[in-house]
Parts: C-alpha cells; sequence; structure tokens
C-alpha cells in the first residue's frame, strides 16, 4: 500500500484517467473536509460538478459552498439512487454524457447507514461495476463512506471496489481492489419467495395474460396509477426477455413485501453482461431499453445468474 | 390529396391470448387509429404503420400526421423506440400527434425521449 499526506482525491495512479477514491469520513468536519475543496478546486478550473449524496448530506454542502451551491448539480441520492442499478445510467452517465470536453467531477454516495440487507448486494454490486463503466472516461467519482456508521464489511468491500481511498487526509492505493469478485461474491441465490406466491408459468402464447395477471395483482396488494403503469412496463420487458433470450420460458411470482410490492421472473437463459441495463440507450436505439426501464422505474432490482438460469427481482412501492 | 386518408389497406395482427393490434387509416385526417396492445407479439404491424406513414411525411404529401391510440390498451418500451426513432428521421416541421395514447406511452417518451418535440400528445 501507498500513502501521500498531499495528493487530491482527482489524482490518479496511472494513465487512467477515470478516477474513482472511496473517501472515509467520521464526522461531519472530516466530509466537508474531503468533499469541499473537490468541489470548489473544480469550479475553479472549469470543471462541470455533481453531487449525488443523501439528503442530510446534501443539505450540508449546499451550506457549506455558499454562493458556489449555484454552480453544482445536486441530486439526492435517496431518491434518483434509491435503486443502485440506476445510478449509472441516470445519474452518473447522464452527468458525464452531457459534460465530454472536460474532465467531469462527481461525488457519489450510493451507500449509506440504513440501506438495508436486501439492498446492500445491489449497491455494492453497482460500486464495483461503476469502475468498467467509465474505463477510460475523464471524469473523477469520489466516493464518500461513513466510517463511523457503516458496517466494518461495507468499508472492506470498498477497498475492492475503489482502486483508491482517502482516509484521515491520507490517499492510498487499495491493497484489495478487484471489483470482479464483488460483482461475482454478491451474485448471490435470493431469498426464497414466500409460498403463497405460486408462479405463473409463461411462453410466448401466455406474455399479455401474465402481464395482466401480474397488474391485476398489483392492484391487488396496493398499487395504483403510475407505479401500476410500471409494473406492467417491467413485467413486459422481463417476460419477453425471458421468451426472447431465456430459453423460451419462464416464471412469474409476485407478492406484498415489507412496504412494497415484490416481483420476480426466473428463466433458463444466463445474463453475461454485468453492464446490461446500466448503458444509457443511444436517442436513435431501437431495441435494448428492456432492463435499463425496469432499473428505471424500480426502487431496487437484485439479480442472481448462472448456468442453471436467471432470477430477477425487483421492488416498487407506492409513491 | 390526403394519401394516407385515401389508403384502403388496413393493416391487423392477431396473436395469440387476446394481444392484438389492428390499424387502420383515419377517415377524416392523415394518419392511423390503432386498436389493442403494441407488444414484441403486434410490433411489426406497428413499425410497418410508422414507415408508412414517416414516408409520406418525409415526401412531403403531409405535415402533420395523426395516431388515435384511445383503444390501445398497452405500449411497451420497444413500441415507445419505434416511434420516438421514427419521429427522428423526419424532415425539420414536420409532426406527429399521438392522439390519448395509454398513459404508459407519454411516461417512456419523457423518460427517454426528454426533448423530442416533434411528436405532440393529447392526452385521454
Amino acid at each position: 500500500m501507498t500513502a501521500t499526506k498531499t495528493a487530491g482525491p482527482t489524482e490518479g495512479s496511472t494513465d487512467e484517467p477515470f478516477v474513482h477514491p472511496a473517501l472515509f469520513y467520521r464526522g461531519e468536519e472530516e466530509y466537508l473536509d474531503g468533499t469541499v475543496p473537490f468541489i470548489r478546486e473544480g469550479l475553479k478550473v472549469g470543471h462541470p460538478v455533481a453531487v449525488a449524496v443523501p439528503g442530510p448530506n446534501l443539505t450540508l454542502l449546499r451550506d457549506s459552498l455558499g454562493g458556489d451551491a449555484a454552480s453544482v448539480h445536486f441530486l439526492d441520492m435517496t431518491d434518483a439512487g434509491r435503486n443502485p442499478g440506476r445510478i449509472i445510467p441516470r445519474v452518473l452517465r447522464a452527468f458525464a454524457d452531457a459534460h465530454t470536453q472536460t474532465h467531469v467531477r462527481i461525488i457519489g454516495e450510493p451507500i449509506w447507514a440504513g440501506r438495508s440487507s436486501v439492498e446492500y448486494p445491489a449497491c455494492v454490486q453497482h460500486e464495483a461495476l461503476i469502475n468498467p463503466a467509465f474505463e477510460g472516461r475523464d471524469l473523477t467519482i469520489l466516493c464518500p463512506y461513513d466510517a463511523e456508521r457503516l458496517d466494518e464489511d461495507v468499508l472492506t468491500d470498498a477497498y475492492a471496489t475503489h482502486p483508491v481511498t482517502i482516509s484521515g487526509g491520507s490517499r492510498s492505493t487499495s491493497p484489495s481492489f478487484a471489483p470482479g469478485q464483488i460483482v461475482d461474491r454478491y451474485n448471490r441465490p435470493l431469498p426464497e419467495a414466500p409460498a403463497t406466491a405460486e408462479p405463473q408459468h409463461f411462453g410466448v402464447d401466455e406474455l399479455p395474460v401474465v402481464r395482466r395477471f401480474a397488474v391485476a395483482r398489483g392492484a391487488e396488494l396496493g398499487l395504483s396509477g403510475v407505479r401500476l403503469d410500471d409494473l406492467a412496463l417491467a413485467v413486459a420487458e422481463l417476460t419477453t426477455n425471458s421468451v426472447v433470450h431465456g430459453g423460451g420460458f419462464g416464471s412469474l411470482r409476485i407478492w406484498a413485501g415489507d412496504s412494497q410490492v415484490v416481483c420476480e421472473v426466473r428463466d433458463r437463459g444466463q445474463l453475461n453482461d454485468p453492464l446490461a441495463g446500466r448503458r444509457p440507450a443511444a436517442r436513435d436505439q431501437r431495441g435494448g431499453r428492456g432492463l435499463l426501464l425496469v432499473h428505471t422505474v424500480a426502487d431496487l432490482v437484485r439479480i442472481h445468474t448462472g448456468a442453471e438460469g436467471t432470477a430477477i427481482r425487483f421492488y416498487l412501492g407506492g409513491c | 390529396m390526403d394519401s394516407l386518408r385515401r389508403a384502403n389497406a388496413s393493416t391487423s395482427v392477431a396473436a395469440p391470448s387476446g394481444n392484438a393490434l389492428r390499424l387502420r387509416p383515419l377517415p377524416d385526417r392523415a394518419g392511423w387509429r390503432a386498436v389493442g396492445e403494441i407488444t414484441s407479439a403486434t410490433r411489426p404491424a406497428w413499425e410497418q404503420t410508422l414507415e408508412r406513414l414517416t414516408l409520406r411525411m418525409t415526401l412531403g404529401e403531409e405535415i402533420v400526421c395523426h395516431l388515435e391510440m384511445s383503444a390501445v390498451t398497452f405500449v411497451d418500451v420497444a413500441g415507445a423506440s419505434a416511434l420516438a426513432v421514427a419521429a427522428q428521421d423526419l424532415p425539420a416541421e414536420r409532426r406527429i400527434v399521438i392522439e390519448r395514447p395509454p398513459v404508459t406511452l407519454p411516461r417512456l417518451l419523457e423518460m427517454f425521449w426528454p426533448d423530442l418535440s416533434v411528436i405532440e400528445v393529447v392526452a385521454r
């Protein structure tokens, strides 16, 4: 491990223009010390700057930046990044792709104390996938981690998903950077669905039937309006993917979670591209929006894939 | 001359389990009326109609065309993509008016093509 006291977050250790440091902070002072200079230095040299962090830290940063806040693009990560699977296409790429002529600075805090154990595998896979998603791109994504309140395992994983880390003002090369291993390690079988959620089997002829079944069941479980439409759209994409890419058949289950409706589609196909559904689609691109749509509308998407098949489970809350 | 209005060839795709789409020229203005669902099963007919519609507009035979969709019950993202991509290829000043589509269609257009001004949606 190498440690440098003075190097800033935008400084990488190789010729790779993409820089992805984790910032371990303890308390507000360290948070601001690690983020505000990063923002102000960027603004000073004309870098576009975006901040996507949970609400309380968003307020803290806005207040600390004073007049400079007006030059920063702010997003509440608990809303924009509630589903970690949509952060790359809808938050990070959306901002970076709009500013391709210069270095871009983003502060992204997708993991906060309070993320559930159901959410966490998707969160840490997202952090790992940022690396291949932005390889070669001219930007820095600084990811704060609350070292006081997050579990030790979360901080250990952050070393694996970030090539460099910053702690107590010191910047270090991670000794355990291995994002691919994180993607694989958290590709875990999903918890059993409730026995009462009986599988609805479908092939090409049953696609409209299974979609209507899901919508009817979703309504019974409390979804309405836009969220019921989102359910129909997501079910249509996943079931069609099963028929087209997943062996021609699949099964759907839907049930009530703690505060959300949970829907799962299984088939015999294998998802070989971990970035599937995490790339923005070109405006003139006809296909390839199915999984992106599911990530966009869902509050959470969990995926388990392997030689035996793929299960995609998405969560929808009312709104 | 309103070629679309005069067209007498309607397109109909009947897929299993009630997943069907019927497309017929509008009797009183340039464009088509759609009835049914726009999904993977019926997309070929939808895309064929969009090609015919945009060809007329590209050739200058129509400036504004209408798609009357009050009897369409569902549009998937690929159906919305077909519409958006077709609209992007139109010459300047052309406009497609989508009349009373299912709410999923404007939601998808806003989600993936938020600044596509060539499509005008008249809500249900």
